[in-house]
């Protein structure tokens, strides 16, 4: 019962972090039908844009109070890079094939990985993230099941970005508009919405809680590098799919479950397929799954096929 | 320029011998019902259509016409009722329903834009020619020979709507009018029994229409038989022989155009009003057909399904 | 009279009424110059007579100047110094100089009536600008490597003022062209010399570029290269070139593997040249299987390095190896049929789920496929999994392959020129490539490949014309994994060891970067992209680090700029500019005069 517990307790921190990566691919999905590839990327980035401000500012500091400047840090980077992306590579491509902007996505990861790697300062290899006083430290135990303090932080996260994309979406007009926009561009267009700043705002939310993400992964992992965006981009799309592409309350879903299922398969599964060393297979294994049985997603895709 | 000059008297594309009107059904739909939800789109709709025979279908906006055309041509599953096709019961997907033997055309122009007008008709003989991969590689005999009757019968069915003379050109570059001929070629290259028509003349000028009543006649004198789906009430009730008035999902009138006409339901159905929705065709006067004929955006991709 | 060609505007503008095979071409549309003529208009001592005799001037003084000494010391780019014994370096100079001299004698004087084909002030002034950025980068090169400008000898400064009067030349110049090089009548002999001529030159650029000993020497190769295509491409050149090549595409197949073939005799039995030459063939021959499942069926497998990873480790298993972990050695050619299999198998236990559902999920599912073909190479080491692979560590000292006696690890001798290691390999790969090529032309001219197309063009559409949709993307797909299979198996060997960070993520993305970059859907575009992509990294060491980034960077910018890649296939480049009306006429009348040289 205990490692079961234990079970969901892991699979609940990393499908949080999955969930928060998962909805920026999910928004930009649902407004242009496009997989920003390169969302992992971005991610990444904010990770080292929250060490970047803590190395800047804070160097030797632990107190709670850096934390929300280091998350600001990472948020303004990563929405810069995303805004820049979306204006420089994705928007001439509007109306392309879609082989275009995949392609293109491609391009971007690899080239802001490389950029990450060769500028900054010793990220050729693994860099440690700052810890920081109440997120980080020692576990707490209820109950027998070990809770990092990281992971409490990366639950909350993830709670309270939820309720504000909430917010967002449902009770503002930017957020209307979005939901417009997603309907039908056209007709938004007409009725006077500003779809490209829609778009933009698509991509600058979905990289906001990416970074917060990035910051999260850094204090659970205590350490970051330039190649983690590649394989947490990749399963937070498997989590956008299974959820429901272009759903947000789907992305949340669908992070969540992908990161139970996933401390799942390394508990339980028994023998020489169990263990850590698969823990990716099964999770690659249960998106094509999705496919195959359910390719709306859980909650099912809230966008029409408009091809 | 006709289009009949260049088409000297070539009754067949299709199957060998024309054949009488109102001979054998060739489409039956049985009680055909779509639902979306709680939306009724399509209530208990009943269709024969005989071999050599052309039957319109009419109706207001809204009226139900392209969804049942999509139950008949596999797009939609109906939720009751089934459609046969020569005492066949038509499976739910448009590639099965074309091997069986009922082609069609879009109400929004759906070619290949960037294949030549050749190229567009030999995807139609796709279903009807069976190289693969083997045969293709290795090139023998066998897919010459295929490749050459593909070749030559597209360039008939080319001819047959007067566009012999395009053969090479681009779609996408041709005129409207020709755009629509050429999708009709395309279609008549998958050996159908029955050819359901999207609104063909949508779109068209005066001029362009008649080539296109005519160009209709010849496919059902060749022996198949034609569904056509029009707004153009003059144009459907010359070119009839039997016409189904739809209005909100059900069968209104059947009958001959003259008795459908004069249906006092029918001027009601229309000058009362169904809802309006989105399948509004573009009239003669359509702006997206410039001065000169050459179409200012022929090529539309996106359809409501 | 079709209603068609009444509306073909063929003869009804004003004042274009000359005879035959002139059709409104007094514009060349074709070309993207309409869009700087005003800048260059305004260019001083536009249209001046000054213009010819300058441009004559400066042929003579970059010429002149490449037998005379660049350099002072002898050490820079081979040997600059030395009068009267051009060297390399320069002899690209003097090829430079000749075809921008053909240019102006075409402008003006004895080859006056060639000039009426094509456009030769453009011509001359890329040629004069790309010979002047050689120059500079040249003078650069000498005064970092030996101190300073001072060391730069009289030669190289009046190479540099011929290039700088041919560009001026070029700028000042107006062209008189004012037929369509595309309707040009010529005779067939004219044609095969000139195939036979440029497959020699490419032959010959490959081995200069090969043989080049510094990084600076081969990129002012590149320079070179580039700067001769982009001015004859300007011209209007290859505009003809591409029509007698398929108007001869027999001549020009022949040709292009006579060259191949011949390849390694140029190389007199140097391992280190051969050794590149066999990346880049293996590389190019899984790009040209890639391009067949991205450039024909337009499907997005990011996974790709997976499937020749598959066929790799089923010869590696099979092998001869001491670390082979299945007991069964049946002979390689059963070998190749197996990796093949194996691999198409897993296209389609991955294809058939994930084709039913949109496209994109395609792009995903197949990098997820790779990472899991990755993870479970190195899996399956006996702890983790059933002892296959031999985990992380994969399979070493995989033997050489034995043809009938042919021993592949052995030089052999043929004609007295000795045939290493490398090319031996090289010679099975060349065929493997022509399979690879075979099929993928062939399918492309079949109903296959038409419907290939039209799935492209409109899948709903397609389906809706009776074409199976589903079964032809899942043949695309298996049929791409069967070839790249078939290929892993030599890489296997070629290799001598397989492991699994042999088939990261970036592997696959540079196999795509190769079909992108050199054109989608095109035989000769993806060998070009693959030569540039392996050759690059070889040559130009100091750029390896940056290596990847700029190969990301070049992505991005080929989507944006050229998406149909370097070599482009007429409908891909009609695809990715579908509101580009003039474009589509063009092509059109490409297609048209084509059409008429084949009947």
């Amino acid at each position: 019962m205990t490692a079961f517990l234990q079970a969901i307790m892991d699979g609940l921190t990393l499908g949080s972090l999955y969930a928060l990566i998962a909805v920026g691919y999910t928004v930009v999905y649902g407004i242009v039908q496009l997989i920003n590839f390169a969302h992992g990327e971005v991610f990444m980035i904010g990770a080292f844009g929250a060490l970047a401000t803590w190395t800047v500012l804070f160097k030797g500091q632990t107190g709670l109070w850096v934390l929300p400047i280091m998350i600001l840090g990472a948020v303004i980077v990563s929405v810069l890079t995303a805004v820049i992306m979306e204006r420089i590579a994705y928007r001439p491509l509007r109306g392309a094939p879609r082989l275009a902007p995949l392609i293109t996505a491609i391009g971007i990861s690899v080239f802001l990985q490389e950029a990450v790697r060769l500028f900054y300062p010793g990220a050729k290899s693994k860099l440690t993230f700052p810890e920081i006083d109440v997120v980080t430290g020692s576990a707490i135990q209820v109950g027998g099941v070990t809770v990092q303090r990281a992971a409490l932080f990366t639950i909350g996260a993830l709670a309270l970005s939820a309720a504000l994309l909430w917010f967002f979406v449902n009770r503002t007009r930017l957020g209307q508009g979005m939901q417009a926009v997603s309907q039908d561009p056209d007709t938004a267009q007409l009725m006077g919405i500003n779809v490209n700043r829609i778009i933009v705002i698509a991509f600058a939310l979905g990289a906001a809680l990416a970074a917060v993400a990035g910051v999260a992964q850094g204090l659970l992992n205590s350490n970051i590098d330039f190649r983690m965006g590649f394989l947490a981009g990749l399963k937070a799309f498997t989590a956008a799919v299974l959820g429901g592409i272009g759903n947000i309350q789907g992305a949340v879903v669908g992070g969540l479950t992908l990161g139970i299922a996933e401390s799942m398969a390394t508990q339980f599964i028994p023998g020489q397929f169990g263990g850590s060393a698969w823990k990716d297979v099964w999770a690659f294994a249960l998106l094509i799954l999705v496919l195959v049985f359910r390719p709306q997603g859980l909650l099912g895709a809230r966008v029409v096929d408009r091809a | 320029m006709t289009v009949t000059d260049e088409t000297p008297a070539q009754p067949t594309p299709g199957s060998p011998t024309p054949a009488v009107p109102g001979g054998a059904p060739v489409l039956e739909a049985r009680g055909v019902t779509m639902r979306f939800g709680g939306l009724t789109a399509v209530k208990d709709v009943d269709m024969t259509v005989n071999e050599g025979e052309i039957v319109g279908l009419i109706g207001p906006n809204g009226a139900g016409k392209t969804t049942f055309f999509n139950c008949l041509t596999g797009l939609y599953k109906p939720t009751e009722g089934q459609v046969t096709l020569n005492g066949e019961v038509l499976p739910p997907k448009p590639r099965a329903v074309v091997v069986a033997g009922m082609a069609r055309t879009f109400q929004n122009i759906r070619l290949f834009g960037n294949m030549t007008a050749l190229e567009n008709v030999m995807v139609g003989r796709y279903c009807r020619t069976s190289s693969m991969a083997l045969t293709s590689i290795l090139r023998g005999p066998k897919f010459r020979r295929e490749e050459e009757a593909t070749r030559a019968r597209a360039q008939e069915l080319l001819d047959f709507v007067g566009l012999g003379g395009s053969a090479e050109h681009l779609a996408r570059n041709m005129p409207y009018g020709d755009q629509r001929r050429l999708e009709i070629a395309r279609a008549l290259a998958t050996d159908p029994k029955l050819i359901l028509l999207d609104e063909p003349t949508a779109g068209m000028n005066p001029q362009e229409t008649r080539q296109a009543s005519d160009l209709i006649f010849r496919i059902r004198d060749s022996g198949l038989a034609v569904v056509v789906i029009e707004h153009d009430m003059r144009f459907i009730f010359n070119l009839c022989d039997r016409v189904l008035c739809l209005v909100r999902g059900e069968v209104l009138v059947e009958g001959t155009p003259g008795e459908v006409q004069s249906d006092p339901r029918v001027i009601e159905a229309y000058i009362g009003g169904g809802d309006d929705d989105d399948d509004a065709p573009p009239r003669d006067d359509d702006p997206t057909t410039g001065a000169d004929g050459i179409p200012n955006a022929p090529m539309t991709t996106e359809e409501q399904p | 009279m079709s209603t068609h060609d009444d509306l073909t505007p063929t003869n009804d503008l004003p004042g274009v009424d000359a005879p035959a095979p002139v059709r409104e071409t007094d514009r060349p549309a074709y070309d993207d110059d309409h869009e700087r003529t005003p800048l260059l208009e305004r260019f001083p001592g536009r249209g001046s007579a000054a213009a010819w005799p300058l441009g004559l001037l400066g042929v003579a003084l970059l010429v002149g100047g490449t037998f005379l000494s660049w350099s002072y010391t002898s050490n820079v780019l081979g040997d600059l110094s030395v009068d009267f014994y051009p060297n390399g370096v320069q002899i690209c100079m003097i090829i430079l100089g000749l075809v921008a001299l053909v240019m102006l004698l075409a402008h003006q004087g004895p080859l006056h009536r060639l000039g009426d084909w094509l456009d030769t002030a453009a011509a001359v002034r890329i040629l004069g600008l790309g010979a002047l950025a050689y120059m500079v980068i040249t003078l650069g090169i000498i005064a970092v490597r030996s101190g300073g400008l001072i060391n730069v000898n009289p030669g190289g400064w009046v190479s540099t003022v011929g290039a700088l009067l041919i560009a001026l030349s070029g700028l000042m110049l107006v062209s008189h062209q004012s037929k369509d090089p595309l309707f040009a009548q010529t005779s067939s002999w004219v044609e095969i010399i000139t195939i036979v001529v440029l497959l020699a030159a490419v032959l010959f650029g490959a081995t200069y570029a090969l043989g080049t000993s510094t990084g600076g020497a081969f990129s002012l190769f590149l320079v070179f290269a580039f700067a001769l295509a982009w001015g004859l491409a300007k011209a209007g050149f290859f505009t003809w070139v591409g029509l007698i090549a398929q108007k001869n595409r027999q001549v020009l197949m022949l040709g292009a593997f006579a060259v191949a073939f011949l390849f390694p005799f140029t190389q007199g039995g140097s391992d280190e040249n051969m050794s590149i030459a066999t990346q880049v063939l293996i590389f190019a021959a899984t790009a040209l299987g890639l391009n067949i499942v991205v450039g024909l069926a337009g499907l997005l497998d990011l996974g790709y390095i997976a499937f020749l990873g598959a066929g790799a480790y089923v010869g590696a298993t099979m092998s001869n190896s001491a670390f082979a972990t299945i007991g069964w050695k049946p002979p390689f050619l059963v070998v190749v049929l197996i990796g093949a299999c194996f691999s198409a198998v897993l296209g389609l236990i991955i294809g058939s789920p994930t084709l039913r559902v949109s496209g994109d999920y395609l792009a995903i599912v197949t990098l997820a496929f790779g990472e899991i073909f990755r993870f479970t190479m190195g899996n399956l080491d006996g702890t983790n999994g059933p002892d296959l692979t031999n985990g992380p560590n994969g399979i070493p000292a995989i033997p050489e392959l034995n043809f009938f006696g042919f021993d592949f690890g052995q030089p052999h001798e043929i004609l007295g020129i000795t045939i290493g290691r490398f090319a031996n390999y090289y010679f099975l790969l060349l065929v493997i490539a022509a399979i690879i090529i075979l099929v993928f032309t062939r399918l492309n001219n079949s109903r296959i490949g038409r419907g290939w197309v039209a799935i492209r063009e409109d899948e709903k559409a397609a389906e809706a014309m009776g074409v199976n949709v589903f079964g032809l993307k899942l043949f695309a797909f298996a049929g791409g994994a069967f070839l790249a299979g078939m290929a892993g198996t030599v890489k296997a060997h070629h290799d001598v060891s397989v492991s699994p960070d042999q088939y990261i993520f970036l592997e696959s993305a540079f196999l795509l970067a190769a079909v992108v970059l050199g054109g989608m859907g095109t035989v000769a575009g993806v060998l070009i992209g693959a030569t540039i992509l392996k050759l690059l990294p070889e040559k130009l060491r100091f750029i390896n680090d940056y290596r990847l980034m700029i190969f990301g960077l070049v992505l991005v910018l080929m989507m944006r700029f050229r998406p149909e890649g370097l070599v482009a296939s007429q409908r891909r480049k009609l695809e990715f500019h579908e509101d580009d009306e003039d474009l589509a006429e063009r092509i059109e009348e490409v297609h048209l005069e084509e059409e008429e040289a084949k009947a």
